[in-house]
């Protein structure tokens, strides 16, 4: 698949402000701080649960477990598709039970991996709540699922690729758009 | 009836490519352009006429397991093969140890007509190694060899009894191939290729101390012993020398064991699996230069056939032998005779003369006098095999698919045409017609 | 640290082709599977829709239970056939019987068969997948894979194989799990060294690259880095294999005494079922040396990884 870079969406900088206020959101919005999880996905929700953990304990000094979680085996097309999806280990370092999630990824999309998610923490424990933070929101869902917390919405069409980069997964940051080749 | 074939390369008759006509009358050989009217006419084109092809071990399953083959089945096959004469073997349901059974089987032979059937008698009565059948019966009723098949006699003594017996009847014995207790399990040879694909193996000496009890028994008691089915270049050089002690013993192989080996059943093919196993490499290798020096007398098929139920089983349940009669010629030429490590004059004498020697009969020639079995050769088409095409029930090949030359195109028995491959019949009736006119 | 690499095998025959960095991944994602199985609800979705048919043609309840555990704890339908004897007392073939089966439309077959290769000639006859659990005495994969994962976990300050000594003790001659433990131990760069009574260490296999034979348990084990008895069945003795149970255990017993000429860390393996005070002391198997229970523990993640690298991805 080719794909053709179209323009840059976000820098480091502009991450790093929308990541700021994702941070102050979740601490207004939660009744006991000391009581969230943050869940990453695999792969670059992971960073983004960390970044998020570290302002959260810069401004409230309340230092919240970050888990990975691992959804490949939840996806609804394993049996259809032709490349096999590396499965990695979920971690989560805390009993779920009754605690406040907050599940990261980097883009929402269809919604479907967020779906699978939701199914993955559901077979951890039985949370008290779940709410989604993404990076960016580009639309196009194919499921009722809608994000919390939202870094920046943009306008997409299904021909372009929102490629996320971070500097633990990637060695640099940044938000790109790129259009698929025909 | 005379007929005549026109334009053949003959066995020993013309040199290079240079044709001539044979004619024969009734069932017998009147000698090489003779001339006169003939009523029959075959077009050979050029193709090679010899004796017909001897196979002295093939087993018909009949009485008791014409599931497999039966008579009529592995007369075509044998005709198709080239092979005017062949002995079967007495491992049927029930066993071939009573004469009138054998009375039977021969006349059943000669009623459907075609290839001449000899046969094998039990050497023990119900092949149980125990008691020894009776020897003169069966050979007035026909019987031309007593053998117990593959697995040597258990009991040393019996055999040497048997032997005894057998040589003041003048009745050729088949000496033993393999020791059951050293076989124990084993599904193949033992040795690399078994222990990497974890199958039960049977050491090679199981082979040769089966053939050194039973030859030393043949120098002893002076019985004619025939070895039928010896696969490994142990073997081969533990009889010559044993033939040189004064032993009258004699040597045979197969096909299969000329040419494959038992880097064959890597993939876990049961169609390679036979008693005695398939060798290694070096094995067949020397038993191809034993064809060269003369260390051994005849080739014969051990055709086994099974049906395709039966062979598609695992390695074990698999019963073992390989339905060869068929393809024994073809594959021979192509990998012998083809690449020039054997002359067409050699591997001839080993399914003509060679067999005939071992069971003391007239060699086989073309020349005036004598019986007009004969197989013509298309010895450059190259054909592939293709087992459901068998005359034979047992549509089962290590060789399928593969291209070989050589294939017998017309089988000749006391004059009598009791083969034809496709195309070539067809061709020959429209020149009959022709000659008639003439 | 070696990346992970899709597999893309059809089959789980035996180790031959699997190369060492397919074999890493696979216990890559078994690291995965272990956490799915200490979680609260021990199943995923992954293999819904799929149909597994295991096809037992030699009883071995244990490696039913952990196969069927491992397609279960993915959500693929389990169908069990215990083809007990042979197939031919029916009159079918082994092709016709699989044919037969083959119209319940599994995706993978999972295949225990007295007679070595039996998978192989059934691969060549369906359209599904094949696994291996354990073939005459040729390959048992699935054990080889739990054997080694078992090490890579167990062993302390486990840096790779290469450099390692695996002992295997008792009946090499008809054990497929020494066959496949051999294979495997070797690829990735141990040594293997055989021990027993030269009637179960066949010559052959001492011949193989990588591996010796060793008559004597004391030096066989000296510096070894682990250590596995293979059951010794009492049958043996009527085949003329070794003489006596008694002769046996004071010669080739794997002993807590024995184990002091190890590798300090070594580890005490058995595939089972382990015949107490026979090939392996009692005390010994207990000991914190042993890791015979977490061999039996790795077996569902290692068969859920197995399943998951030849069913997914599957489609072109």
């Amino acid at each position: 698949m080719d794909l053709r870079w179209k323009k840059r969406l976000m820098d480091e900088g502009e991450i790093n402000r929308a990541v700021n206020r994702m941070a102050h959101e979740i601490i207004e919005r939660s009744d006991r701080l000391e009581g969230v999880v943050l869940v990453g996905i695999h792969t670059r929700g992971i960073p983004m649960a960390e970044h998020l953990s570290k302002l959260i304990k810069h401004y409230e000094g309340v230092e919240l477990p970050v888990g990975k979680l691992d959804i490949t085996l939840y996806r609804d097309d394993l049996t259809e598709i032709g490349v096999q999806p590396i499965v990695r280990r979920t971690e989560v370092p805390v009993d779920i039970h009754d605690r406040e999630l907050v599940l990261c990824d980097d883009v929402l999309y269809t919604g479907r991996t967020a779906r699978a998610a939701l199914d993955a923490l559901m077979d951890l424990g039985r949370p008290s709540l779940i709410r989604l933070a993404v990076l960016v929101d580009r639309g196009h869902r194919e499921l009722p699922i809608q994000a919390d917390y939202v870094g920046r919405a943009i306008q997409t069409s299904r021909s372009e690729v929102i490629k996320v980069r971070f500097h633990s997964t990637d060695g640099q940051e940044g938000v790109d758009l790129l259009e698929r080749g025909s | 009836m005379r007929q005549m074939i026109k334009d053949a390369r003959i066995a020993g008759l013309t040199e290079g490519t240079e044709v001539a006509d044979l004619y024969w009358r009734d069932g017998v050989i009147e000698g090489v352009g003779v001339g006169g009217e003939v009523d029959r006419v075959w077009e050979a084109k050029g193709a090679f006429l010899a004796p017909a092809l001897m196979d002295l071990q093939a087993h018909f399953c009949d009485p008791g397991q014409e599931v497999r083959e039966g008579l009529a089945a592995g007369m075509k096959a044998a005709a198709a093969g080239g092979f005017g004469t062949v002995v079967v073997m007495p491992d049927t349901e029930p066993v071939l140890d009573d004469a009138a059974q054998v009375a039977h089987l021969q006349a059943r032979a000669e009623a459907l007509g075609g290839v001449r059937v000899r046969v094998a008698g039990a050497l023990s009565r119900g092949l149980n190694g125990e008691q020894i059948a009776d020897l003169a019966a069966l050979q007035q009723a026909g019987v031309v060899l007593a053998t117990d098949g593959v697995m040597a006699v258990r009991d040393g003594h019996l055999f040497r009894r048997a032997c005894e017996y057998a040589e003041e009847l003048g009745l050729l014995v088949q000496g033993g191939g393999l020791d059951r207790n050293l076989c124990q399990a084993g599904v193949m040879h033992e040795g690399r290729v078994s222990e990497r694909l974890g199958l039960p193996g049977q050491p090679a000496i199981a082979e040769r101390l089966a053939l050194y009890r039973d030859a030393e028994i043949a120098r002893m008691t002076g019985a004619r012993v025939h070895f039928g089915h010896v696969t490994t270049s142990e073997s081969v050089e533990l009889l010559a020398w044993l033939r040189a002690q004064g032993a009258p013993i004699s040597v045979g192989t197969t096909p299969h064991h000329l040419l494959l080996s038992e880097e064959s059943m890597a993939p876990f093919d049961p169609r390679c699996k036979v008693f005695p196993p398939l060798r290694p490499p070096s094995d067949a290798k020397a038993l191809r230069q034993a064809l060269i020096d003369g260390k051994i007398d005849c080739i014969a098929t051990d055709h086994q056939p099974w049906t395709l139920a039966e062979k598609e089983q695992d390695l074990v349940q698999a019963p073992a032998g390989i339905a060869g009669l068929e393809t024994a010629w073809a594959v021979l030429y192509t990998a012998l005779v083809v690449p020039r490590l054997l002359t067409v004059e050699r591997l001839l004498e080993l399914w003509t003369s060679g067999p005939a020697r071992v069971m003391g009969w007239k060699e086989p020639r073309l020349v005036a006098g004598e019986a007009a079995d004969m197989v013509l050769l298309d010895l450059d088409t190259p054909r592939p095999v293709e087992p459901m095409g068998f005359f034979s029930k047992s549509r089962i090949s290590p060789w399928d698919g593969q291209n070989l030359c050589g294939w017998p195109i017309a089988t000749f028995v006391r004059g009598q045409c009791c083969f034809t491959r496709e195309g070539f019949g067809e061709a020959s009736r429209t020149s009959v017609h022709r000659t008639e006119r003439l | 640290m070696m990346e992970a690499v899709q597999i893309r095998h059809r089959h789980l025959l035996d180790l031959e082709d699997w190369s060492a960095s397919e074999i890493e991944s696979l216990w890559r994602t078994t690291d995965a599977m272990v956490e799915v199985m200490q979680r609260k609800v021990k199943k995923v979705p992954a293999l819904q829709g799929l149909t597994i048919v295991t096809l037992f043609f030699e009883n071995s309840t244990r490696t039913r239970l952990s196969f069927e555990r491992a397609a279960k704890a993915q959500s693929a339908e389990v169908l069990n056939f215990a083809a007990g004897g042979s197939s031919l007392s029916k009159g079918e073939s082994l092709k016709d019987t699989l044919k037969a089966i083959d119209a319940m439309q599994a995706d993978l077959y999972v295949v225990r068969h007295g007679v070595a290769g039996t998978p192989h000639q059934m691969s060549r006859w369906t359209d599904a997948s094949i696994v291996n659990a354990g073939d005459g005495r040729r390959a048992h994969p699935t054990q080889a894979l739990l054997d080694g994962y078992t090490f890579r976990q167990g062993f302390r300050g486990f840096d790779g194989f290469r450099g390692k000594r695996l002992v295997i003790v008792g009946d090499v001659m008809h054990s497929r799990v020494a066959r496949s433990n051999i294979g495997l131990w070797t690829k990735l760069g141990a040594e293997v060294v055989l021990c027993g009574p030269r009637t179960l260490l066949p010559t052959e296999l001492g011949q193989w690259p990588g591996v010796q034979r060793c008559f004597r348990l004391e030096e066989a084990v000296e510096g070894a880095h682990a250590v596995m008895a293979l059951r010794m069945q009492r049958e043996r003795m009527q085949s003329g294999l070794f003489p006596s149970v008694s002769e046996y255990q004071a010669r080739y017993q794997l002993t807590a005494k024995v184990m002091e000429r190890a590798h300090p860390d070594a580890l005490v393996m058995h595939p089972g079922p382990m015949n107490r005070d026979v090939e392996i002391e009692g005390v010994l198997a207990d000991s914190p040396r042993s890791v015979i229970e977490q061999q039996v523990a790795h077996g569902v993640p290692v068969r859920m990884a197995v399943l998951y690298s030849l069913l997914v991805g599957r489609a072109r």
